[in-house]
């Protein structure tokens, strides 16, 4: 027979907050993990270098005549200028310290989660796979906006202050979405990027790897196959020389490559597209069959 | 009782790998044991209950409710993977306090709770220490508190006794018979029967996808006409008890113990054989030291079942 049990407990009657970003709980803890990762902190700030160069230039830019002694002839590298955020924006240092941070911050993403099975923790919660996506990315997001949009917008507020007048921005009205619109374009494809990456393998150390060996590759297998073939295109092969193409296309600059920017665009969202059909078949409620 | 968790012809399969077929049950409250050799279907059959996964065919039912995309009846259930799911660098009370954040409790609630949970399993000790430190007890025990830690009406525990030392085991079997005394549904797999055993007596017997019993362990034994029941008397004189019962049409076997003061009888009329055996000790003044059933177990329960 079976034995009648009574309700002897009774629920917490305090009121839940509606959680508008469910996600948020996975974005914490993944910068908080990051900031604690040996070195991070060292290759975060270093990461502000070229900011903090730039922001010397603006300075400079606006007080000619008490440096003329040191720019003798460099007059025309410190004009504030859209060319002088696409050269922030685009530099090889700045788009290398992002490879970097993403090693740190992006590699065990997903992989940490599939090497300790804690999918199933995240998605018995109230949270589904879109929730998680989005807390995932919102890392790289983090991370990466802290390294072109904040800094982008901090320089161009910079120069209305220390030129004290809105000269730049009338001259230039679409430099501002500019700066953001390159800024969420690197956002997106590094978080799509590292994302697939992230979730191809259960070892953070072969993510590390691949996160920075297909950007090096990527740069390298465009030298080789120019030294082949001599054709521009064969930039396509880049990330860096995609980035560099649609950074001028947006700003407005001279094509460093001789071939349309649209095609970098087009490259660029492909690696996206790709990579939201694999992250969408590897990240499901896994079960093991033996 | 009305059953908390229903499910309907639930079936689900992986390409061509069949993980559950054609399941309709009801669970309710109180302590359930899922029973089933590896790749039977066990997690399946979790991940289905928990809503992880999508059935390809039929239902699952939590309260009435289809639990598939349903967030509001996810926070009714608390689970306990049988997987280590942490992440090594954070503590014991960042991970409880991390995955409360999703319930859309307080922040004060949040850290209030994960304090009562980890004081529950035993870890406010160690609750800053980092779970990479944590011996695999103390990671079993962290894995039930964040299953409890949003007090859950049904609890899930995949393989929860797994790694703790006898004490941890005792301790934590304990702490789920509380939860079935407070009249909330536990459901708990484990391969290791007399774990299950210890907690309760009712239980599901899953085997390549399918249930094969579900109920009272000593009902189910009943049921099993194919296997006699093995009755085990120690007693001064086997051989004369031997003699009263070597004509009963119901006795199909008889043994002797090695040592000489025991016999085995094997009957497939259990109860017509103690009414027998009753008679005869209060008719003959035999001493009878102990009386048992080796087959009316888990095990020998399991073995039938499934054919061993």
């Amino acid at each position: 027979m079976a034995t009648i049990r009574e309700k002897g407990y009774s629920h917490w009657d305090g009121a839940l907050v509606e959680r508008k970003l469910p996600w948020w709980p996975i974005t914490r803890t993944g910068i908080q993990l990051a900031f604690r990762r040996k070195h991070f902190k060292f290759f975060f700030s270093v990461s502000f270098l070229p900011a903090v160069v730039f922001l010397v230039g603006i300075y400079i830019s606006e007080r000619i005549e008490d440096f003329k002694f040191m720019i003798q002839g460099s007059e025309n590298l410190i004009k504030i200028n859209p060319a002088f955020f696409k050269t922030y924006f685009t530099n090889d240092f700045l788009l290398f310290m992002m490879v970097m941070l993403l090693v740190f911050s992006g590699a065990g993403l997903i992989a940490d989660d599939l090497k300790h099975n804690a999918l199933q923790l995240y998605f018995s919660r109230p949270i589904d796979k879109k929730d998680y996506f989005l807390g995932k990315a919102a890392v790289i997001f983090f991370f990466i906006l802290a390294l072109t949009l904040v800094p982008g917008l901090v320089l161009f507020v910079m120069k209305l202050v220390f030129s004290g007048n809105f000269k730049l921005l009338t001259s230039y009205p679409w430099l501002l979405p500019a700066i953001i619109g390159y800024s969420a374009l690197l956002t997106v494809f590094f978080a799509f990027y590292t994302l697939l990456l992230s979730a191809l393998s259960k070892n953070r150390r072969y993510v590390t790897i691949l996160i920075f060996a297909i950007y090096i590759f990527s740069d390298v297998v465009y030298g080789i196959t120019f030294g082949i073939f001599r054709s521009p295109y064969v930039a396509l092969f880049s990330l860096k020389a995609n980035f560099q193409q649609a950074g001028a296309v947006i700003f407005g600059q001279r094509l460093p490559y001789a071939y349309p920017g649209y095609l970098s665009f087009l490259v660029l969202f492909g690696i996206c597209a790709v990579s939201a059909a694999v992250l969408h078949r590897r990240i499901r409620g896994v079960e093991v069959i033996k | 009782m009305t059953a908390v968790i229903e499910t309907r012809n639930l079936s689900k399969w992986y390409g061509n790998v069949l993980g559950l077929s054609d399941v309709s049950l009801g669970i309710e409250p109180g302590i359930t044991g899922l029973l089933g050799p590896n790749g039977a279907g066990k997690s399946t059959f979790m991940k289905l209950l928990t809503g992880q996964l999508k059935p390809n065919i039929g239902s699952v039912s939590i309260f009435g409710r289809r639990i598939w995309n349903d967030f509001g009846t996810f926070a009714k259930i608390g689970f306990c993977p049988e997987s280590d799911a942490f992440y090594e660098e954070i503590s014991g009370l960042e991970f409880l306090t991390g995955l409360l954040s999703f319930h859309g409790f307080s922040k004060a609630e949040v850290r209030a709770r994960a304090a009562k949970a980890l004081d529950i399993v035993g870890l406010t000790g160690d609750k800053d220490r980092k779970i990479r430190g944590y011996s695999r007890g103390m990671r079993q025990r962290v894995k039930f508190a964040q299953a409890i830690a949003h007090d859950p009406e049904i609890i899930i525990l995949d393989e929860p006794l797994s790694g703790l030392d006898p004490l941890g085991k005792r301790k934590l079997i304990h702490l789920i018979k509380d939860y079935r005394d407070q009249g909330r549904t536990v459901l708990v797999s484990s391969h290791v029967l007399p774990e299950i055993e210890a907690m309760t007596s009712h239980i599901i017997l899953i085997h390549q996808g399918k249930i094969l019993a579900q109920g009272d362990i000593h009902y189910i034994r009943d049921l099993i006409e194919a296997h006699p029941h093995v009755i085990s008397i120690k007693c001064g004189d086997p051989r004369g008890l031997a003699a009263k019962f070597v004509n009963e049409p119901y006795v199909l076997k008889i043994l002797f113990g090695s040592s000489g003061d025991s016999l085995v009888v094997e009957t497939h009329k259990r109860d017509a054989f103690f009414g027998r055996l009753n008679q005869v000790v209060l008719e003959s003044a035999l001493r009878v030291e102990e009386i048992t059933s080796p087959d009316d177990n888990l095990q020998a329960v399991f073995d039938y079942l499934v054919g061993k």
